[in-house]
């Protein structure tokens, strides 16, 4: 067997990593390992330069393993594994070392966290040591996408994928296209009409032939893989229709599928359901889109109020903010002056939100309108009470203004509560059917939440709009264009590139006794009844191991994961 | 010189293992003790790992997964509950103390969660004071068997 030669390189992360690890000390020390060839420290490995270095090391040293100890694995794996097969090895001869994420982010005594991350890039070192050249497998991309929820989103990617030829099919759960946009009435800041931007899009999916919209419908499964995926399609409600199952083909998954507005009613301080004239911000759109602002009792409002951050940025319910609230808000104060001018409009914010393109001048111009915009504080609420009979308004607010340190109280004939946005209460289960993960308030999880904000940690399903977190309908619209083009990407290429890593079975090895068949998620194994032994099907298995840390005849091997390769990191790390 | 013990972690590359970078990207800190090993699933960390471990000097084993529900594989880590009842049995038997084989549910949101389990693990751990195994080798200092790899 040819000689093992390993390059070592240290990453020293600007400071981020050499300012509590020794790297040079670390290298010193292992360079004096068996097999290491070249050990060197630099300031950035991830960079040209460092990938450079490697290349021309494994070129001029005659390297054919290399370990590089950064970040996390998570993070650059695949970079470096480029410049392995920038130099000619195969990629699959490297292994990282996380001495960063989980070391000098997560320890401040130099001496510890230095002989930590030596005892990794030791395991690192004698693990890749064992490794296999593996060769990636190829599959075909099918060009169809399914695309999950009909609101802004959904149809957003739906018509950048159609629109450049390729299939779509547009599972919606209502019997209506445009989500939640469809209850709007203007949109902040521009103050274009909902109904202007939605029409036009839902026309054209409907005139589009490259797009089977089913209405009423719900994903039931989802079997296969990145490219091939197999999905069942049904009728939405429970006591739907059995028979009405489609199964479709599909090479990737956009889930679309929104928020759901916070329960007003949870907060009790506010009298939402008890008094008449309290509504939410839903429900007022609603008057705006009817032209009709009205009290319950049919007369028009002379004080109104808005209530900011309702359920968002507090400590009782949700931690953050829903991010279109503070723009709303102004935009009912325009709407309600050009629709009422005498009247008179109260604003209660905790902090105001402007962060967007546009939104700081219509902040500004909301101001000039002659609203009045009282602070309150954060965990402290505006108190709303009854008026008097015989009071100029019907309700009286009282507010502990952080502005003045006053205690002030100011008149409403209407109360508008802008109510924030929360993940729908079905979201667990889509998340289970396409296999994504969720954060702590039931946001679906991307795969990098900055470089790699569509797309999940399972490989052809991506998120876009309010699924993923609260935004506001442009960042929405990004989200789900980006999606698209992520696909449309894929689908150029025809085929895609699948991780070499999965398990397979040593057919001297395996008794026949049928332990791991039954154990795999995806029926990847199969019992070939001639040969009496199993067989692992290599497109369908993604190695998660199940089978090989069962079997009783140690006779499955899970590449890239072998038990080799695990108990020379185990030496490593306790060496 | 005061004990320190030697843990080494093995986690699920999708929940867990995320959930300890994610510590580090938010900088809580937690002893060095520990030293992660990355599977890809929970199921794939066969009793032989947890023993080897402890042969070759861990003071304690630390097993985590995503949370019932949410392996990446469905039930990986119903695999893994399973087969760590089992183990914690045989190491019991072997007069191995129980806080020092742990399983936990770390999802990839969960740095603080990751952070505490450490934590608290080193300090149970610490006041245990080495492993049997260990002790014995380091007595006796004779090579272990070898065993069978695939
Ligand atoms: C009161 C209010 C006013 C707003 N005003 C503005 C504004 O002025 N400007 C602005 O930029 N933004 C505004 N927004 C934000 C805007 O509503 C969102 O950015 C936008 O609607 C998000 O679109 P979406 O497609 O992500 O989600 P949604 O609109 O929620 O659409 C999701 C769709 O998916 C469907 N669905 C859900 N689950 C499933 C499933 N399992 N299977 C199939 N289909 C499913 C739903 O029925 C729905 O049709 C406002 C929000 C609120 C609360
Ligand atoms: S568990 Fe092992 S021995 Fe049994 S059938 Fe599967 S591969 Fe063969
Ligand atoms: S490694 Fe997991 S997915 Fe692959 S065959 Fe074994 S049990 Fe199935
Ligand atoms: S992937 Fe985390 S436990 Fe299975």
């Amino acid at each position: 067997m040819e000689e093992v030669r390993i390059g070592v390189y240290v990453c020293n992360c600007g400071t981020n990593i050499a300012k509590v690890v020794d790297c040079d000390a670390i290298c010193a020390s292992l360079s004096k390992m068996p097999n290491v060839a070249v050990a060197r420290t630099y300031k950035y490995m991830c960079s040209t330069p460092g990938q450079e270095m490697i290349v021309e090391d494994i070129r001029k040293n005659n390297l054919n393993r290399v370990v590089v100890a950064a970040c996390s694995p998570r993070m650059h794996e695949r970079t470096f594994r480029k410049a392995l097969q920038t130099a000619g090895i195969n990629p699959y001869f490297f292994e990282m070392a996380n001495i960063r994420e989980q070391c000098s982010w997560v320890h401040e005594n130099e001496e510890t966290a230095t002989a930590k991350a030596e005892a990794l890039t030791r395991a690192a070192i004698l693990r890749v040591a064992h490794h296999e050249p593996l060769e990636n497998l190829y599959a075909d991309m099918c060009p169809s996408t399914l695309v999950l929820g009909g609101g802004i989103a959904g149809l957003s990617a739906a018509l950048e994928l159609a629109e450049s030829g390729h299939p779509v099919f547009l599972v919606e759960k209502t019997d209506r296209l445009g989500g939640n946009l469809a209850r709007v009435d203007l949109t902040a800041p521009h103050l274009y009409s909902a109904r202007d931007l939605l029409t036009d899009r839902i026309a054209r999916v409907r005139a589009n032939p490259y797009v089977q919209l089913m209405l009423e419908s719900e994903l039931k499964s989802l079997s296969g893989f990145v490219g091939n995926f197999t999905a069942i399609v049904g009728a939405a409600k429970k006591n739907g229709d059995p028979h009405k199952e489609h199964v479709l083909e599909v090479g990737s998954v956009v889930v679309c599928t929104g928020y759901k507005e916070f329960d007003a009613g949870r907060v009790t301080h506010f009298g939402y359901g008890k008094l008449p004239n309290v509504v939410t911000s839903f429900e007022f759109e609603k008057m705006l889109r009817e032209g009709n602002i009205r009290t319950k009792e049919g007369r028009i409002p002379e004080y109104f109020a808005i209530v900011h951050c309702v359920g968002s940025r507090s400590r009782d319910f949700h931690g953050y903010c829903s991010r279109v609230c503070c723009m709303t808000a102004l935009k009912y104060a325009h709407e309600i002056k050009s629709a009422i001018p005498n009247s008179y409009v109260s604003d209660l914010y905790i902090d105001m939100h402007a962060f967007g393109k546009g939104h700081e001048d219509f902040y500004r111009g909301s101001s000039e309108a002659k609203t009045l915009f009282l602070m309150y504080g954060k965990n402290e609420h505006p108190v709303i009470k009854r008026a008097q009979p015989g009071e100029e308004s019907e309700m009286l607010i009282e507010v502990n203004e952080q502005l003045s340190g006053e205690t002030i109280e100011i008149p409403a004939d209407m109360v508008i509560l802008m109510v924030g946005m929360e993940a729908r209460s079905e979201s667990g289960d889509v998340a289970r059917l396409v296999n994504i993960s969720q954060d702590k308030d039931g946001w679906y999880i991307e795969s990098h939440p900055k470089l790699d904000p569509v797309a999940t940690t399972t490989e052809g399903i991506f998120i876009a709009g309010t699924c993923a977190a609260p935004k506001d309908i442009p960042d929405t619209v990004a989200q789900a264009r980006a999606a698209a083009a992520r696909i449309l990407g894929r689908i150029a290429k025809q085929k895609i590139e699948i991780d070499a890593v999965f398990a397979e079975v040593d057919e001297d090895l395996c008794s026949g006794c049928r332990v791991c068949n039954s154990l795999c998620p995806y029926s990847a194994v199969e019992f070939d009844e001639e040969k009496k032994r199993s067989r692992v099907n290599s497109a369908l298995c993604k190695a998660c191991g199940a089978c090989v840390a069962a079997c009783p005849s140690c006779a499955i091997k899970a590449r890239h994961f072998t038990d080799r390769q695990i108990f020379a990191q185990i030496e490593g790390v306790l060496r | 010189m005061s004990f320190e013990p030697k843990i080494v972690g093995f986690l699920c590359n999708w929940c867990s293992y995320a959930g300890a970078d994610l510590a580090g990207t938010s900088r809580i800190q937690y002893p060095a003790n520990v030293r992660v090993i990355r599977v890809m699933c929970s199921a794939r960390i066969d009793p032989t790992f947890v023993l080897k471990a402890l042969r070759d000097g861990a003071d304690g084993v630390l097993i985590c997964g995503c949370h019932p529900g949410d392996c990446h594989y469905t039930e990986g880590n119903y695999k893994a509950l399973r087969r760590y009842e089992l183990l914690k049995q045989t190491l019991c038997a072997f007069g191995i103390e129980e806080a020092r084989v742990r399983l936990e549910w770390v999802s990839a949101s969960e740095g603080q969660v990751f952070a505490e389990v450490v934590t608290d693990m080193t300090e149970k751990i610490r006041a245990l004071g080495p492993s049997r195994f260990r002790v014995e080798q380091e007595n006796a200092s004779q090579p272990v068997h070898q065993e069978v790899t695939k």
